[in-house]
C-alpha cells in the first residue's frame, strides 16, 4: 500500500520511539535493578564478557567508534543495537544478535571479523545472556548521540538547490553598452562588484573557429571563414550560430555530451565484457533528439519511462536505454545481489544525470551530507524492482540484460536461421580440436612403453629443452615426456612404476622394454575382449592388468597430453584449428542482430521494498512504499502510483515538472558548462552539500526560468548564450596579472577560457584538416553481434579504430577503450561524467608523435596540399588556414619553407650516401619532399595551437 | 627574435634554450616539490603529479612488485596443507557450503601433490613448488586471505580494486597517487602482460582518480612476453634525429603560440610533455629490453626453456622497472584460457601451471636478493581466489573466495612466517581473517600510508582503496 508522508514519518519515528521507550525502561528499572540473583550473572561479566568485549569487540563498537551503527561498551548501547537491531535480548540467547554474531554461523554477520572467539568465550556470553545480561556500564554519551548526518530534511529545504526557482530581474550595470542581453547583466554586475571587466571582443577569426568547434565539433573550413569575414552585417555571428545549429552534427557533438552523463558504451565491460549490439539505437535516438530540438522535459520523461507512454512507439521504447546501459556483473551468481546492484546503478545514474545527487551512498546508510534517507532510497528502488531489467535468457553463468524487439514473425526465424549457423561453426572448430586430440590420445597410447624408456633418461627438474632433445630422435612428444616424467616423480608410491623406479635407477633401459611392453599389450588386448565379451564392461579383472589399462587411458595420468592446443597439436593442425574458430568467430561478428533496442519495461509490480540495512539484501528492515524524495517533492499532495505499473511514468513526470528544484537547473549548468569549460556550479553531477555553490546563483535561476518558459529548448539556450557578450569575449585580459589575482580560476568570467580539444573534436579535427573525414552519420558500428564476447579469455580485442566517421560513430568498449579516448581524458563509461578533465601528459604526446591515425594524416594532408596547384608559400597559407583557422605570418611562412627544403635536401645527400642505386625506385610516397611535407604536417596537429581553442 | 637561419643548425642551440627556457625551470622546480602522500593535488594543477612524495610515515617498502596468478591457483595444493582431507577423502564437508557457490560441489578431494617441510622455517610446501620452496625462508605466507565474489570477474575486480561493483581505481593507482615515482622518464605503475578479460582495463585503471595514475600496460595476456611493447613507444618511421628536428620545430611553434597566448599552465605543461615524452620513447624500450642481460640471468629465471620463458621474461622485465624506480609492476601468468581455473583436470592444469611460474619466480627471489632489491621491494604473490577443498567433477575443484592464500615477500614482512589460517578443510579462512581490504590496508601500510587517509574526492565523497574497511595485519611486520 502507497504510504502517506505522515504515516513514512510515523515509520521513522518508531523505529527511534522503540530507542526511547527501551532507554526509559532502562533509566527507571536500569542499573538500580541489579539484585542479589544476578551476582551470577555479573559474575561471570566481569570474569568473562567484559574483559573479551574490550580485547576483541572496542576498536570498533565503543566510544567515537560505533560501526553499523552499535556500540556494546555499555549495557543501553547493547539493548539498542545497531543498524540491524538489538545487539542483546536479555534472558534469550537465540534472539541475540550478538551470540549470533560470535557463533560464526551466519556467514554475512561474523564478528569478530579476524578471528572468532573460543568455544569457552561463546559459551559464557551465551550464559550470561541467559541470566539476563546483567551489565553495570552505564552510558557515558548521551544515548541519543548525533549521527554523523548532514542536513535533515527541514534543513535541506532551506538549502540553495532544494529551494523552488527563484524569479530575478537582471541587475542593472555601470557599463552599460557591454551587455548584450541579460546574461551579460548578471555576469557584469558580479565582476563590478569585484572591480573587475570584461575581456575585449574576440576578433572574428577566434569567435568563428570557438563556435564552430563548440557546436560541432570541427574546425571551420577556409570558406566558412572568408563568408564570416566577409559579412559585415550585425547579425553576422548569428547567422553562423543558426547555420551550426542546422547542421546535423550539431547533435554529433552535443549529444556526445548528452552520452558522457548517460555513460553511453558499446560493451558491459565489468566483470564480462559482451557486446551491448543494439546500444547504437539509444545513441542515434539521442544525436537525433538534439538535431531536432526534442524539448528537455518530454527527453527525460522518454529515456525513463518512454515504455510506458500512451503513444510508445520504437522511438520511445529505445529511450528507455538510458536505463539499461549501465555496466552490470551479468555473471553475479547471486541473483536477489544482482538486481539490487543493477537498480542501484539505474539510481545513481539517475541522481547525478538529472539532479545533480549522489544516490549510491544511500543504499547502505542515510546521507552523510544530503538530505536525503534511506527511506526514500528504498522508496526510489521499489519502483526500480517493480522494473525488469533482464531478460530471461542468459549464456551460461551470464545473465541478459532486457531488450525490446522491434522485429517481426519473418525475421525472428531468419535469425533463428542465423543463431543455428553460428553454432554450426563453433562446432565445426571444437570438433576438429577433438578429433585431433584424440588421434593424439591414440598415438601416444601406442608408445606408452617408448615414453617409460624415454622418461627412464630424464629427471623430472629436466628443462623442456634437454626433454626435446631426448624426444625427438625417438618420435615422441617433448612436453607429453615432460609431463610423463613429472608424473613418475609426483606418483613415488604408485605400484605400477615400482618397477619401472628400480629399472630406471639401474639405468636398465632393456628391461624396463621387457617388463612394461607385454604388460600393456596384454592389457590393450584382454581389454578389447573384454569390451567384446561385454560391452558394458568397466574393468579388467586381473589387478595387474587393470591398473595397467587404467594408466594408459587416464587423462591425467602419465600420457596426459597438454591441454593446450598451441602446446599439444603440430603446426598444421594447429593452423586449421585456428582457422575454424577464426571463421567462426567472424561468421558471428558479422551476422545480422535481431532489430531490437536494449531498454527497460514493467516487471512483477512491487508496492512496497524493505529498507536494507547496511545496503545488505540479507538484512531487511522496515518496508516502504514507492515514492520521490521527501526533500524535492513540490506537493504536499502526494501522487498516487498504479498498481498495475512500476511507477516510472509518475516519477519521469515528476522529474520533468517545471516545478522542480533540480531538474531545470541541473541541465542549464550543464549546457553552461560544455559551452564555458566551467559550470556555474562547477561540480555539475552533485548539486549536493559537498558539491560547488553557484558563482551567480541568480543567473542560474534566470537561465533556468527562461529555459522552461522557452519550451525546454535546448537550442534555445545556446542562442541566448552564444549570442552574449561573455561568449565572445577574448581569451587574453589586457589586465590579466590583477584580474588573475582577482579572480584566478576565472570563475566570474573576465576572459573566456582557453579550452582543450576533447578527444573527439581533436580526432575529429585531425580528418577533418587533412581531408579524410568520412562524414557518414548513424547506424551500428560496433563491429560484433550483440551479446557476442568482446574478447572472451582470450584477450585478443578485435575491435578495430580504423573507420574515419566522426568519433562518436567509434566503438566505446569498456574495459578496453580506444587508446586515443583513454589518454585525452574521454570519461569512464561506467558513470555519468558532466565534467570531463582536461589533462596534459606525456602518453598524449607520445600517441600524437607516433600512432598510425596521426602519421597517415599527416601523409594525406601533405598530399592534399601537394596536388593543390599552387606555390609552397600557398600551401603553407592553406595549411594554417585548415589547421589554425587564420594565416600565418611571414616568418613562418619563412620558417616552414627552411624546414620543409632543408629536411628535404638532408633527406637526398643520405639517401645518396647510404644506398644510391635505390633512388630510382623511389616512389611519390617516399619521396624525401612528401616525407618533409608530411612532419610539418603532423607538427601542426600536435601544436598547441591545434589542440588548444581560444 | 626568432632564428630566421637553418633550424637544423640551430639544434643544439634550441636544445640549450630550452633547458634554460623558462619552462624548462619551471618543470624543474616542480620536480623539487616534495608534496605529502595524497595531499590531494587537484587535477590540472601544474604541479609535477609523478614526482615523488613524502609518505605519511617511513615505509617498509619502497615499490611493490605483484605477480599475479589469474584462475585462482589451489591454496590446499600448493601453501596450505590439509591432512584432515587426506583423511576424509570422498567425504562430505562436514558443515555447511556457503550460501552462494559458482558451481556444484561434490564431496572432500585430497590433494594430488604430497606436501615437504623446507628451510629452517619448516613451512610446507606441495610439490608443485620445488624452486619457490628453496626460498621458504624469504616467504610470509597468508593462509587467511578471503574476498567476496565467487566469480572471475567480481573476484578480480575486488583483489585490484577494492570493489566488486564499481570502477574503482587500482590499488596500483592509489599507490602512485600517493607516492608518485622516482623515475620521471617511466610510468609509474606498470602491468606486464595484463589479462583483457574479467575487469580488463578496470583492474589497472586510474577510475576517478588523474590520468597519470593509470597502469601502462605492456602488451596482454594473448601476447608473447618476447612480442610485446607500450602502445606509441616508437616510431614506426621516423629516426631520432628527424623526430628531435620535428619537435624542435614544434617546440618553436608552440613557444610563439604561448608568447601570444599569455602565461598559462596547460600551455607550457603541454610544451614539457613532449621533451618527456621524446625520453620515454628511448628510456621505455631500453629496459624493458633484456638482450644484454647474461646467459646465466636467463637461466636463472628459465628464459633458456620453452615451459617457463614466457614467464621468465616478464619477471626478468619486472626487475628492470624495479631497479629502475617504477613504484608498482604487475606481472600476469595468464594465457588465453582462465589459466589456474582448474574446475576439471585440476592435476594437469596445476602441473602445468606451476611448472611454469615455479622457477621463474624463485630466479626472481633470488636476483631481487643478489641485488640487494628484496629488502625494500614488496613482492606479492596469488590468485583472485583460492579452490575449494570440495572437488568439482571427479578431478577438479571450484572457485573458493573464502578462505585462500597469498605470499608475500620482502619489502619489510616477516620471514619464514605463516599468518592466519583456514579451517581442517580448507574452506573457510578461521584465523586471523584477511579480508582483501585487510590485505590493501596491509600494503598501503608497508608502502608508509595510512590506508584510511589516502583519500579523493569525487563526486562528493572522499573514497579510499580500502572504502570503509581495512584492517592491518600488524603482526606481519618484521
Amino acid at each position: 500500500m502507497f504510504m502517506n508522508p505522515a504515516l513514512r514519518k510515523a515509520c521513522r519515528c518508531r523505529v527511534r520511539g522503540v530507542a526511547l521507550s527501551i532507554l526509559m525502561l532502562l533509566l527507571v528499572s536500569g542499573p538500580s535493578r541489579i539484585l542479589a540473583e544476578d551476582s551470577a550473572g555479573l559474575e561471570i561479566f566481569e570474569k568473562h564478557v567484559r574483559p573479551v568485549l574490550i580485547a576483541h569487540c572496542y576498536e570498533c563498537h565503543a566510544a567515537d567508534e560505533a560501526n553499523g551503527g552499535l556500540k556494546v561498551d555499555s549495557r543501553p548501547a547493547l539493548l539498542r543495537g545497531g543498524d540491524s537491531g538489538p545487539a542483546v535480548t536479555p534472558g534469550e540467547p537465540e534472539k541475540s544478535l550478538l551470540l549470533e554474531a560470535i557463533r560464526y554461523g551466519n556467514p554475512d554477520m561474523q564478528m569478530p571479523p579476524q578471528n572468532r572467539l573460543a568455544k569457552a568465550e561463546v559459551e559464557a556470553i551465551e550464559k550470561w545472556i541467559r541470566l539476563g545480561a546483567p551489565d553495570p556500564r552505564e552510558e557515558t554519551l548521551s544515548p541519543e548521540t548525533p549521527k554523523a548526518l548532514g542536513l535533515s530534511i527541514a534543513e535541506g529545504k532551506e538549502f540553495w538547490s532544494f529551494q523552488p526557482l527563484q524569479q530575478h530581474q537582471p541587475p542593472t550595470v555601470q557599463q552599460t553598452d557591454w551587455p548584450r542581453n541579460p546574461v551579460d547583466h548578471f555576469l557584469l554586475a558580479q565582476l563590478e562588484r569585484q572591480q573587475l571587466t570584461p575581456a575585449p571582443p574576440a576578433d572574428k577569426r577566434t569567435l568563428i573557429r570557438r563556435a564552430t568547434y563548440d557546436l560541432i565539433g570541427l574546425p571551420p573550413t577556409p570558406e566558412e571563414i572568408a563568408d564570416f569575414l566577409a559579412d559585415e552585417s550585425p547579425e553576422a555571428f548569428e547567422k553562423v550560430v543558426e547555420r551550426l545549429l542546422a547542421s546535423p552534427h550539431y547533435g554529433v557533438r552535443w549529444g556526445r555530451h548528452w552520452l558522457d552523463v548517460a555513460r553511453y558504451a558499446d560493451s558491459n565491460g565489468l566483470d564480462e565484457n559482451l557486446a551491448f549490439g543494439n546500444a547504437w539505437r539509444y545513441r542515434d535516438y539521442v544525436i537525433e533528439a538534439f538535431n531536432k530540438d526534442k524539448p528537455f522535459n518530454r527527453f527525460v520523461i522518454e529515456q525513463i519511462a518512454g515504455d510506458l507512454l500512451p503513444e510508445a512507439n520504437q522511438e520511445t521504447r529505445t529511450a528507455t536505454g538510458y536505463l539499461a546501459l549501465g555496466a552490470r556483473v551479468l555473471a553475479e551468481p547471486d541473483r536477489e545481489k544482482l538486481v539490487m546492484d543493477t537498480i542501484d546503478e539505474q539510481l545513481d545514474t539517475l541522481g547525478k544525470t538529472f539532479l545533480g545527487m549522489t544516490f549510491g551512498c544511500v543504499r547502505c546508510h542515510d546521507h552523510k551530507f544530503d538530505p536525503i534517507t534511506q527511506v526514500d532510497y528504498y522508496a526510489l528502488a521499489a519502483i526500480f524492482k517493480s522494473t525488469r531489467s533482464f531478460a530471461d535468457s542468459n549464456t551460461g553463468a551470464i545473465k541478459h540484460w532486457f531488450e525490446h524487439s522491434f522485429a517481426d514473425e519473418a525475421e525472428q526465424e531468419r535469425l533463428k536461421e542465423i543463431d543455428k549457423q553460428i553454432a554450426e561453426k563453433n562446432r565445426a572448430a571444437s570438433s576438429y580440436k577433438s578429433q585431433a586430440t584424440t588421434a593424439l590420445v591414440n598415438q601416444t597410447r601406442a608408445l606408452a612403453t617408448e615414453y617409460l624408456i624415454a622418461a627412464a633418461q630424464l629427471h623430472p627438474s629436466q628443462s623442456l629443452n634437454e626433454v626435446a632433445a631426448v624426444a625427438a630422435p625417438l618420435g615422441l612428444h617433448p612436453r607429453v615426456l615432460h609431463h610423463c616424467r613429472l608424473h613418475l616423480h609426483y606418483h613415488q608410491d604408485d605400484a605400477l612404476f615400482a618397477r619401472w623406479r628400480e629399472l630406471a635407477a639401474a639405468g636398465d633401459l632393456a628391461g624396463i622394454e621387457q617388463h612394461y611392453r607385454p604388460l600393456f599389450t596384454q592389457a590393450e588386448a584382454a581389454w578389447t575382449q573384454a569390451r567384446k565379451d561385454d560391452p558394458k564392461a568397466t574393468r579388467l579383472e586381473d589387478e595387474t592388468l587393470e591398473q595397467a589399462r587404467l594408466a594408459l587411458f587416464d587423462a591425467a595420468g602419465f600420457l596426459a597430453i597438454p591441454a593446450k592446443p598451441e602446446f599439444a597439436f603440430d603446426e598444421a593442425t594447429l593452423t586449421e584449428y585456428y582457422r575454424l574458430m577464426e571463421e567462426a568467430r567472424v561468421f558471428e561478428s558479422q551476422a545480422a542482430d535481431l532489430t531490437a533496442a536494449m531498454g527497460v519495461s514493467d516487471g512483477t509490480i512491487q508496492e512496497t521494498l524493505p529498507v536494507h540495512i547496511r545496503g545488505n539484501h540479507r538484512n531487511l528492515g522496515v518496508p516502504v512504499a514507492r515514492e520521490f524524495p521527501e526533500v524535492m517533492r513540490v506537493s504536499t499532495v502526494r501522487p498516487i502510483l498504479p498498481k498495475s505499473e512500476s511507477g516510472r511514468r509518475e516519477l519521469a513526470e515528476w522529474l520533468a515538472s517545471s516545478q522542480h528544484p533540480l531538474t531545470a537547473r541541473v541541465y542549464v549548468n550543464r549546457i553552461w558548462r560544455w559551452h564555458f569549460g566551467q559550470g556555474i556550479v562547477n561540480t555539475p553531477d552533485n548539486f549536493g552539500l559537498l558539491g560547488d555553490r553557484p558563482s551567480h546563483p541568480e543567473l542560474l535561476d534566470w537561465l533556468a526560468r527562461t529555459f522552461i518558459e522557452s519550451g525546454w529548448s535546448t537550442k534555445q539556450m545556446h542562442r541566448l548564450i552564444m549570442n552574449s557578450a561573455a561568449y565572445q569575449m577574448a581569451s587574453r585580459h589586457p589586465d590579466e596579472t590583477s584580474s588573475f589575482n582577482k579572480d584566478p580560476e576565472n570563475r566570474l568570467l573576465w576572459k573566456f577560457p582557453l579550452r582543450r580539444l576533447e578527444a573527439e573534436p581533436l580526432r575529429d579535427a585531425i580528418l577533418a584538416v587533412s581531408n579524410r573525414l568520412d562524414t557518414t552519420l548513424g547506424g551500428k558500428s560496433v563491429p560484433l553481434r550483440n551479446r557476442q564476447f568482446v574478447f572472451n579469455h582470450t584477450s585478443v580485442d578485435h575491435t578495430k579504430y580504423d573507420s574515419l566517421r566522426r568519433a562518436v560513430y567509434l566503438p566505446v568498449i569498456r574495459n578496453n577503450l580506444y587508446t586515443l579516448f583513454e589518454q585525452f581524458d574521454f570519461p569512464d563509461p561506467t558513470m555519468p561524467t558532466g565534467d570531463r578533465q582536461a589533462t596534459v601528459v606525456a602518453p598524449q604526446a607520445l600517441l600524437l608523435l607516433n600512432a598510425e591515425l596521426v602519421l597517415e594524416s599527416a601523409d594525406a594532408f601533405a598530399d592534399f596540399l601537394l596536388a593543390q596547384s599552387m606555390d609552397d608559400t600557398q600551401r603553407i597559407q592553406l595549411a594554417y588556414e585548415r589547421s589554425f583557422g587564420r594565416p600565418p605570418s611571414d616568418h613562418e611562412i619563412q620558417r616552414a619553407l627552411t624546414y620543409i627544403s632543408e629536411w628535404t635536401s638532408a633527406a637526398l645527400a643520405e639517401r645518396e650516401e647510404s644506398a644510391p642505386s635505390k633512388t630510382d625506385g623511389a616512389t611519390k610516397d617516399a619521396s624525401p619532399e612528401r616525407q618533409a611535407w608530411s612532419l610539418f604536417c603532423q607538427s601542426l596537429f600536435a601544436s598547441n595551437e591545434f589542440i588548444f581553442v581560444k | 627574435m626568432y632564428p630566421e637561419h637553418s633550424l637544423l643548425a640551430t639544434r643544439r642551440h634550441l636544445l640549450q634554450t630550452s633547458a634554460v627556457g623558462f619552462g624548462h625551470l619551471a618543470f624543474q622546480s616542480l620536480l623539487q616539490q616534495t608534496a605529502t602522500a595524497a595531499d590531494a593535488t587537484p587535477p590540472g594543477r601544474p604541479a609535477d603529479p609523478l614526482a615523488a612524495k613524502q609518505p605519511h610515515f617511513p615505509p617498509r617498502a619502497k615499490r611493490i612488485v605483484f605477480l599475479f596468478m589469474k584462475g585462482g591457483p589451489s591454496h590446499v595444493d600448493t601453501f596450505d596443507p590439509k591432512p584432515l582431507l587426506d583423511r576424509d577423502h570422498g567425504k562430505p564437508l562436514p558443515f555447511d557450503l556457503p550460501r552462494v557457490t559458482f558451481a556444484k560441489q561434490g564431496n572432500l578431494l585430497k590433494s594430488p601433490w604430497k606436501f615437504r617441510q623446507y628451510g629452517e622455517s619448516g613451512l610446507p610446501v606441495s610439490d608443485l613448488f620445488p624452486h619457490v620452496s628453496r626460498h621458504i625462508d624469504e616467504l610470509c605466507i597468508l593462509r587467511s586471505v578471503h574476498g567476496t565474489n565467487p566469480a572471475h570477474g567480481g573476484a578480480l575486480l575486488k583483489l585490484h580494486t577494492g570493489s566488486d561493483q564499481f570502477v574503482r581505481p587500482s590499488m596500483g593507482s592509489w599507490v602512485t597517487y600517493g607516492l608518485g615515482t622516482d623515475n620521471q622518464n617511466l610510468p609509474a605503475f606498470i602491468t606486464i602482460c595484463p589479462t583483457l578479460a574479467h575487469g580488463g582495463v578496470n583492474n589497472w585503471g586510474a577510475a576517478f582518480l588523474p590520468a597519470y595514475c593509470q597502469g601502462t600496460p605492456i602488451g596482454n595476456a594473448s601476447l608473447a612476453a618476447s612480442q610485446v611493447k607500450v602502445k606509441h613507444i616508437r616510431n614506426p618511421r621516423h629516426d631520432e634525429t628527424t623526430q628531435r628536428s620535428q619537435l624542435d620545430l614544434l617546440a618553436e611553434m608552440n613557444r610563439e603560440h604561448l608568447e601570444q597566448s599569455g602565461a598559462s599552465q596547460s600551455l607550457e605543461g603541454r610544451l614539457n610533455s613532449f621533451e618527456l615524452a621524446f625520453r620515454m620513447q628511448t628510456a621505455m624500450p631500453e629496459v624493458q629490453d633484456i638482450s644484454r642481460e647474461s646467459a646465466e640471468t636467463f637461466k636463472l629465471y628459465g628464459i633458456d626453456d620453452p615451459v617457463t620463458e614466457n614467464f621468465g621474461r616478464q619477471c626478468l622485465m619486472a626487475r628492470r622497472f624495479l631497479e629502475q624506480g617504477v613504484r608498482f609492476v604487475q606481472v600476469t601468468h595468464s594465457d588465453s584460457e582462465v589459466q589456474w581455473d582448474q574446475h576439471g583436470d585440476l592435476y594437469r592444469g596445476h602441473t602445468k601451471n606451476a611448472a611454469e611460474v615455479d622457477k621463474p619466480i624463485a630466479g626472481f627471489l633470488q636476483d631481487l636478493k643478489s641485488r640487494g632489491l628484496l629488502e625494500d621491494t614488496l613482492v606479492l604473490w596469488g590468485g583472485e581466489f583460492g579452490r575449494t577443498p570440495t572437488a568439482q567433477g571427479t578431478d577438479g575443484r571450484d572457485h573458493n573466495p573464502h578462505g585462500f592464500t597469498m605470499w608475500l615477500a620482502g619489502g619489510g614482512v616477516k620471514k619464514g612466517f605463516a599468518y592466519g589460517a583456514t579451517d581442517d578443510y580448507g574452506y573457510y579462512a578461521a584465523e586471523n581473517k584477511m579480508h582483501v581490504h585487510d590485505l590493501h590496508a596491509t600494503l598501503l601500510h608497508l608502502m608508509g600510508m595510512h590506508h584510511d587517509q589516502l583519500t579523493y574526492r569525487y563526486a562528493g565523497r572522499d573514497f579510499r582503496l580500502t572504502d570503509i574497511a581495512g584492517h592491518v595485519a600488524k603482526e606481519i611486520l618484521a
